[in-house]
């Protein structure tokens, strides 16, 4: 019982979120009438092409072409309902945007060619969530682990450097260091690519051979991720862990005889584990927001480079679908990181009897 | 407490660089800093200086050639119907580095009343041969201007160089590259062998080298100036870029961009949200619940794409952009830490004693609670500095920063664009980040010290 409405009552919670997150996205995309003028541009456009490969339409002399073209196009505004006031449009440009009917792009287009904004971020989302997945838990884990290390070293001129370094490297987002390593591992030493997703030409897809070329051009981002991350994370279990080797419960599991990995794997590492998972949704939170430059400087060719390119060519639909994107990919996140909290959390089970 | 020293360390220097920046390049310098007019003096994307002591070799500086260095003599003719003018205009210079030049331009300002001077241009080397690099009439547009000849890239002197190669028959006629792919500033410095035309194996040709104009006026008052620039390789501390600006100017405006920006930033939002934080855990109740429940959405929603959006549909300057970024940084994490101190401050005996000596709820709050917050907010401020500098570094990066003003991350994301990284040029892209490593780690050091100082868990013994 108490997992479920901890769970229900952040899923109602995040849902709010989200929704507000993307009415917030409407309102400031299409507070100067961006939004309308790029789909009724649109409009314009298809409109023009199909009424001049119209043969009956190209006989007609001017005044008449013009008055059936406004006439059309009047219609056809209309009918998205660009002519609404404006809080109306927003409402039904947020559902839309929820709904993941993104539109269309101005110039971007996918591989296939496609000018759906959709398709576009869609080709590109798993390679960024199984980049910044991985190298999230490689970051983690040894975090977590260095953590543990230095908590049992607690002051020793060992935990003293480890911890210096961790509150240095961990206030540095990944980008900045991957600039250097680019430098270093990639042109100077040449031990990894120094760019891209995938290697040209590129192997046939879904073979072996494929996925080790992927797996190859993550190599150096995820280093670069784990490295500019562990920090956070050592340096958080480091305090968590010495806070609660204090607890009276961890010195009577000392006083049985227990082995002292035991004690720190069952029951140190146990109770620190759901503030670890509060702080990892913070990480993560930032790690995607980061995966725009940080994907960028890799040339990593994911949705965060997506903005980049959608900068560059000033694309204003890829630009908004992608924060709407965000916003989902944001609070995803941010809701598995609650289901797992709440099997963590010993407090949020006891409810459950 | 060291740690605490060096952040300190770093941030006085970086005070010290900000305060001094406007002596070594004013403001109007750095008003210049997108237009090309001021920096065209420098080589493009010239490495730093000391970075020769990596290859060993003495790179060639950026060496002008005014008027004055040049022997001018003149010779006045007259032919029947015609007062020429002959002026012999020649520099003469010992070549002694290990490089060839990055690249060769002369501007010659001729002052003609009557008609277009006729010009040649001579190139006599150590080793005794010469060539002719160009002859042409400077037009009649160029009486009030300089005429520039970049040798470097001037076909029709790519042209001559080709002939002369040629003429010379060390290399196979069949060998020889189309004009477009003659790079003068190697050929005229390289030995005749066979290896003079390719880039990277041609042999320099150390030495006294001259340059030779033949200009020829056709009235007794024509003059000629020149101004002969053999570009280095290297240039100042760090570099230039594409556009042959000293990223120096760049990178020493960054400093205090960054220092002014992150530190505006920080101030605001965490005292507004330390403000709204003691607020919540002080008052309780539904004003508890909205403070908290806008900092959980505070926390989720995309910031930096919505910033993003915001700065690429509005067009913001960096004043604009900070108010954004308070805006969407009014509460947070650091409300939800200053609550939880709240919290414990709340239970404890002095606010007990207030109360019962009939103490108002504000005057508690702003007489004992938030006295004792103050010093977290300290070390909050330090560790919340690096993000807002990394926010508009990111922006900047994205070509979305201030539209003037040189900022590291602008710096960054313009090396970037030029691919940078892939052609070597690693000062252009090493330098900025550099810059933004050690301003953020100086805060991080900083409010690491305070966070020990105000968390006894944490102190060393």
């Amino acid at each position: 019982m108490g997992l479920a409405r901890h769970l229900v009552k952040r899923g109602v919670f995040l849902a709010f979120t989200l929704v507000l997150a993307i009415f917030i996205t409407v309102i400031i995309a299409n507070g100067g009438g961006l939004i309308d003028e790029i789909l009724k541009s649109q409009i314009e456009t298809e409109l023009r092409q199909q009424l001049n490969n119209d043969p009956a339409y190209r006989r007609l002399p001017p005044e008449e072409q013009a008055l059936i073209f406004n006439r059309t196009y009047n219609a056809r505004v209309a009918a998205r309902g660009l002519n609404q006031p404006f809080i109306e449009k927003s409402v039904r440009f947020t559902v839309d945007a929820l709904l993941l009917d993104l539109g269309r792009s101005v110039e971007l287009t996918s591989t296939s060619g496609s000018h759906s904004v959709a398709d576009i971020i869609g080709e590109r989302l798993p390679r960024t969530l199984a980049l910044f997945t991985m190298a999230n838990a490689i970051g983690a884990i040894l975090g977590i682990w260095l953590g543990l290390w230095m908590a049992r070293k607690a002051l020793t001129v060992f935990d003293r450097g480890m911890t210096v370094l961790s509150v240095t490297t961990f206030i540095v987002p990944p980008w900045v260091y991957g600039i250097f390593f680019i430098l270093l591992f990639g042109f100077q030493l040449r031990w990894f690519p120094t760019g891209g997703w995938i290697g040209v030409p590129a192997p046939r897809p879904g073979t072996l051979a494929w996925y080790g070329d992927v797996l190859y051009h993550m190599l150096l981002p995820m280093l670069t991720f784990a490295f500019a991350t562990f920090g956070s994370w050592s340096y958080t279990t480091r305090n968590l862990v010495l806070q609660i080797m204090d607890e009276d419960f961890v010195t009577a599991a000392r006083a049985k005889g227990l082995p002292e990995r035991t004690v720190l794997s069952k029951y140190v590492l146990r109770a620190a584990s759901p503030p670890i998972v509060t702080s990892l949704a913070l990480t993560l939170i930032s790690a995607w927001q980061g995966a725009i430059i940080t994907e960028t400087v890799f040339h990593y060719e994911g949705i965060g480079i997506l903005f980049f390119r959608a900068i560059d060519a000033f694309d204003a639909p890829v630009v908004i679908g992608l924060t709407a994107i965000y916003a989902y990919l944001l609070v995803v996140t941010v809701f598995i990181l609650d289901l797992i909290y709440g099997f963590l959390d010993p407090r949020i089970r006891a409810l459950r009897r | 407490m060291r740690s605490g020293l060096v952040g300190f360390g770093i941030l006085a220097s970086l005070l010290i660089v900000a305060a001094a920046v406007p002596i070594y390049a004013p403001y109007d310098v750095v008003r210049k800093w997108n237009s090309l007019e001021p920096w065209l003096d420098n080589p493009e994307t010239a490495a730093p200086e000391w970075s020769e002591i990596f290859s060993g070799k003495h790179e060639p500086r950026t060496t002008i050639y005014e008027d004055d260095a040049f022997r001018k003599v003149v010779v006045h003719a007259q032919v029947p119907g015609l007062n020429l003018t002959l002026i012999n205009y020649t520099k003469s210079f010992y070549w002694d580095y290990d490089n060839f030049p990055s690249e060769l331009s002369l501007s010659l300002a001729a002052t003609f009343p009557g008609q277009s001077p006729l010009v040649e241009v001579y190139w006599v080397r150590p080793d005794g041969q010469y060539l002719q690099l160009t002859v042409r009439s400077i037009g009649g547009e160029y009486r009030n201007r300089s005429y520039v000849i970049p040798l470097s890239t001037d076909l029709a002197v790519r042209t001559s160089i080709r002939n002369w190669v040629l003429f010379e028959g060390v290399i196979p006629a069949g060998d020889v590259p189309r004009a477009d792919d003659i790079l003068p500033e190697v050929v005229l410095f390289a030995k005749n062998d066979s290896a003079q035309l390719n880039f990277r194996s041609a042999n320099l040709l150390k030495g006294r080298y001259e340059l030779v104009v033949r200009y020829t006026g056709f009235t007794q008052f024509d003059d000629v100036e020149g101004r002969f620039i053999l570009y280095g390789t290297v240039f100042g501390l760090v570099g230039t870029d594409d556009q042959r600006r000293d990223l120096l100017t760049g990178l020493l405006w960054g400093a205090p961009v960054a220092l002014l920006f992150g530190v505006v930033a920080a101030v605001v939002v965490v005292f507004v949200q330390t403000l709204l934080g003691a607020l919540s855990g002080w008052y309780g109740g539904a004003i508890d619940t909205l403070v908290q429940r806008t900092a959980d959405f505070y926390l989720i929603i995309p910031t930096l794409p919505i910033l993003i959006m915001i700065a690429l549909f509005y067009n913001l300057g960096i004043i604009a952009i900070l108010v954004v970024l308070i805006a969407f940084g009014i509460v947070g994490s650091t409300t939800k830490v200053v609550r939880s101190i709240v919290l414990q401050i709340k239970e404890e005996q002095f606010i007990e004693a207030a109360q019962s000596y009939g103490a108002s709820r504000g005057r508690i709050l702003f007489k004992y609670i938030v006295p004792r917050i103050m010093p977290y907010t300290f070390a909050l401020v330090a560790l919340n500095v690096p993000a807002f500098i990394f926010v508009e570094a990111s922006l900047s990066f994205l070509g979305l920063g201030d539209p003037m003003l040189p900022t590291w991350g602008k710096v960054l994301g313009e090396a970037y664009t030029q691919n940078a990284p892939f052609y070597g040029w690693w000062w252009w892209v090493a330098f900025p980040a550099a810059g933004i490593i050690y301003t953020t780690i100086g805060f991080a050091l900083l409010g690491y010290a305070f966070d020990k100082v105000l968390n006894p868990r944490l102190r060393e013994e």
